[in-house]
Parts: C-alpha cells; sequence; structure tokens
C-alpha cells in the first residue's frame, strides 16, 4: 500500500512539475487555445475579449451618471465579460501555482504607456468589431475575411509601436527603475503558499459553475470555466500575440506567431465542422467590418498594444499575473471601448466601415479552406525567411 | 560557473519594466558590447526568463544564467557571443 501511495505521490509531483514549472512551448498552448476556442463555439459562440470591456465601459459610465439607460445584461451574465472574468481568473490561479505571482510595480511612465495604449486599442478594438481575439483570432477562425485585414492591421501597427519605443528608448530616459523591488524579508513570504492558494482559486472557480447551474444560468457557468481554462493554457503559455505580431520585427523571432498560426488552422477546421455540419449556423461570428474597419482598428489596435505590452488577451492575463501596468491597460480600454463603439453604432459610421464576408460565400467550403491554410502556410515561409534573414528587422 | 563571481562588463536596470521592453533595451545595449563581454541585467518580469535564454540561443549569444535574489528580483548574466 505504501508503495503505491509512494508511487502516486511521485506521479502527482512530476504531473505537476510539467504543467506549472516549465514554460509551456508556444505551440502547444496554441493547440490547446483552439480546443478550447472550439469548445467555447460549441458551448455557446465565438470567443471574444473586447466585447467584454465593452460591457464593464458601459456599466461605469451608467454607474457614474453619463449614461442614462443600464446595460442589458450584468457583468456575471454577459457572455464575454464572463469569459474575461474567468481568463483573468484562470491566469491568476496558474501564477499562483507556479509561483510567478507577484505585484508588479512599474515606473510612472509605465503607467501612463499602459492607459495611453488600453485606450488605443479600446478604439481600435471599437473600429474593427473585436480585439486581438474577436476582430483576428476568432474572426479568422470563423473564416471571417474582415480578419485577414485586422492582421494586415495588427502588424503594421505593432510595427509603428515597435518605431515609437526605439525612439522613447532614445529620447525619453526612464533611467534606473531602482527602489521597484518588493522586500521579501518583511512580514511573512506568502510566496510558499501560493500553490495552496491556486488551488483554491481553481476550487472557487468549480463551485461558481455548480453555482450557475443552481441559477438555472448553467451555460455561463460553463463560459466562467472555459474562459478560467484559456488563461491558465494562456498564462503557462506565456501566449502573446503582441509578441507574435512585434518580434518579426524586433529580434526577427516568430516562434509565437507559429504558435499562432497552428491554433488557427485548428480553430477554423474546427469551427468549419461545426457550421458546415450545421451544429452552429454557418454565419454565426461573421460581423467584422471588411475592409476599412478591421484594417484601421488593427492599425490603431497594434500600436496601443505595443505601448501597453500587452493586448486584449494578454492583458488580461498579465493583469492576473499581478501587473498594474495592464490593469490600467484594462481601465484603459473599457473607458475608450464603450463610448466609441456607442458612436459608431449610432452615427451610421459603420456602414462605411464595411461589413462581414464569409469566405466559403465566395469561395466554397472546400476552395475557402484550401486558400484559407494556403494563406496561413505562405504566412508561415515568409516568417521563417524573415527569421534566417532578418529583412523585416527594424533595428 | 559561478554567477556570484562574475565580473560583468556592462549593466542594465530594468527592474519594474514589463515585456518587451527589457529585452528591447537588451538587444540594443548588447549591439554596443564587444565579444566576449559579459552582460548584467536586473530585471523583475517574469517573462524575462525564457526571452532572454531564446534571444541568446538565436544570436549566438550565450546565456550564463541568472540569480532570484532575496530582494525580489532577477539578475541575468548574459555574454556577447
Amino acid at each position: 500500500m505504501q508503495k503505491e501511495s509512494g508511487f502516486l505521490r511521485q506521479e502527482l509531483g512530476r504531473g505537476y512539475g510539467l504543467v506549472f514549472q516549465q514554460a509551456w512551448p508556444a505551440w502547444l498552448s496554441g493547440i490547446f487555445l483552439a480546443i478550447l476556442a472550439v469548445m467555447l463555439f460549441m458551448w455557446w459562440h465565438a470567443w471574444g475579449v473586447a466585447g467584454g470591456f465593452a460591457n464593464w465601459g458601459d456599466w461605469f459610465y451608467h454607474l457614474l451618471g453619463i449614461y442614462d439607460s443600464s446595460p442589458e445584461k450584468s457583468i456575471f451574465l454577459h457572455g464575454m465579460s464572463v469569459s474575461n472574468i474567468g481568463l483573468l481568473v484562470g491566469a491568476f490561479a496558474s501564477a499562483l501555482l507556479s509561483r510567478q505571482f507577484g505585484v508588479h510595480r512599474a515606473p510612472k511612465f509605465e503607467y501612463l504607456k499602459g492607459l495611453a495604449g488600453g485606450a488605443l486599442m479600446g478604439v481600435g478594438a471599437a473600429l474593427a468589431a473585436g480585439c486581438n481575439v474577436g476582430g483576428f483570432y476568432s474572426a479568422l477562425g470563423m473564416l471571417d475575411l474582415g480578419g485577414f485585414m485586422m492582421m494586415l492591421g495588427l502588424f503594421a501597427g505593432a510595427y509603428l509601436g515597435l518605431l515609437y519605443l526605439l525612439w522613447e528608448m532614445e529620447n525619453i530616459g526612464q533611467g534606473a527603475t531602482g527602489g521597484q523591488h518588493v522586500d521579501k524579508n518583511k512580514g511573512t513570504d506568502w510566496s510558499k503558499a501560493f500553490p495552496y492558494i491556486g488551488g483554491f482559486v481553481f476550487l472557487l472557480i468549480l463551485t461558481s459553475f455548480q453555482a450557475y447551474s443552481w441559477l438555472g444560468h448553467t451555460k455561463m457557468g460553463g463560459v466562467l470555466f472555459l474562459g478560467f481554462l484559456i488563461g491558465l493554457v494562456m498564462h503557462r503559455g506565456r501566449f502573446c500575440f503582441a509578441n507574435a505580431f512585434r518580434e518579426p520585427f524586433m529580434t526577427g523571432d516568430s516562434t509565437m506567431m507559429r504558435g499562432v498560426i497552428i491554433s488557427l488552422i485548428l480553430y477554423a477546421l474546427g469551427a468549419a465542422a461545426m457550421k458546415w455540419a450545421y451544429i452552429q449556423p454557418p454565419t454565426a461570428g461573421i460581423y467584422h467590418p471588411f475592409w476599412i474597419g478591421s484594417l484601421g482598428g488593427g492599425l490603431i489596435f497594434g500600436f496601443g498594444m505595443l505601448l501597453a505590452g500587452g493586448c486584449g488577451s494578454g492583458s488580461l492575463w498579465r493583469a492576473g499575473e499581478g501587473h498594474l501596468k495592464l490593469w490600467l491597460a484594462l481601465a484603459g480600454f473599457f473607458l475608450t471601448n464603450s463610448p466609441v463603439s456607442k458612436f459608431i453604432d449610432q452615427s451610421g459610421l459603420s456602414e462605411y466601415l464595411g461589413q462581414g464576408i464569409f469566405i466559403p460565400n465566395i469561395l466554397t467550403w472546400q476552395g475557402g479552406l484550401i486558400l484559407f491554410i494556403l494563406v496561413l502556410f505562405g504566412l508561415f515561409l515568409l516568417l521563417r525567411w524573415n527569421e534566417e534573414t532578418e529583412n523585416f528587422v527594424a533595428f | 560557473m559561478n554567477l556570484q563571481e562574475i565580473q560583468s562588463d556592462n549593466f542594465l536596470d530594468a527592474r519594474g519594466l514589463s515585456c518587451p521592453m527589457p529585452l528591447l533595451k537588451t538587444k540594443k545595449t548588447l549591439k554596443n558590447m564587444n565579444s566576449g563581454e559579459v552582460l548584467e541585467l536586473w530585471g523583475t518580469d517574469p517573462g524575462t526568463k525564457n526571452d532572454l535564454s531564446d534571444y541568446c540561443k538565436r544570436n549566438n549569444n550565450e546565456f550564463l544564467g541568472y540569480l532570484d535574489l532575496e530582494e525580489g528580483y532577477t539578475k541575468f548574466y548574459i555574454k556577447v557571443g
């Protein structure tokens, strides 16, 4: 008996080390992310982040008395808000379990960049009808042509953002950032308890799922749980769209973008299977403004995510890891996204931004899927070539 | 190699900065250093550990390792290739 329990403990320890001690490679996170995104699409609808921020902004302005009408849904029943909460909590639990959590303070100027970057991302996401997740990742997973336009915009925006960061390094001296360190000798060292707190947070999420069920909102409970898993997967792989769009210009490295490409192909195939078989309507998630909204929004969003150091989903998981700068990015995001989205809706501007185009409607299912994969494969080759030659590297 | 005994030739304080600033500053600093010199970097972002070792692998620099300090930050050592 003792032998067996020793074996079990050893195996559990090994599993824990495998999941929470080593960082996951980008491709592995990408594969898990695609599986979770397809599950979310099957369970509810296509994954998005910005819509949840818009909901938080709506509530914020309503409670301040600036918006007259109250938002339709509470933050606990708005799907994207719920999956955002799940993602944040998932990253928090994951950071605790891997002992990477910490309240990370930053120099004042960095806070300003977080807020400004978040505000730009809010504007960009409003124009593109989604952030890097809804407007790019899920748009392409759903086979909406606007996703490709946002991809071009994001590359261009990330390039400009990188040029800005280089300029800033030369011209705005931030000096040493000393004094930012935490004095761990003061009081109790909590970091030893982190994995247990992380485990407790996991139980809390399971309980919340059950509580949603009791209240008759099983669907939202599942969205919370899937969001939690997405947060964990993204944190463990440090899965970062800002990194994916920036590195080809900064160091030439395309490891993260190749992870995104693998993820996109799996996501699109999974979603296509569900749409083709009418498990979900074929035009589900097809509303991205091709091409002006997606391209322009991607450009502004890309610039903003370089300033903030995180995209829509990346800001969420980094906030969960304890980075105060990224909390400000989240605030900037919902402060602009809500009013700009409203303005685009009400002013009729949306007509000029474009409309959703379902790729299989133009090219049939077969042609559309083949071309979709070929385009991404072409991008893969281009990135590999850039890794060898560093032709696109900015400095 | 005992990291505590390393004599570094150049030093960069990136404490409090988050991705991508530590790597960006490192890349820029390494450009102005000579082969064989050692850069010492102080940082607090958990992502830097992977970022730096991957970057060094790709660019023929030698990632000598890091020390997690009690004070809550990490010292990294890179030898220019």
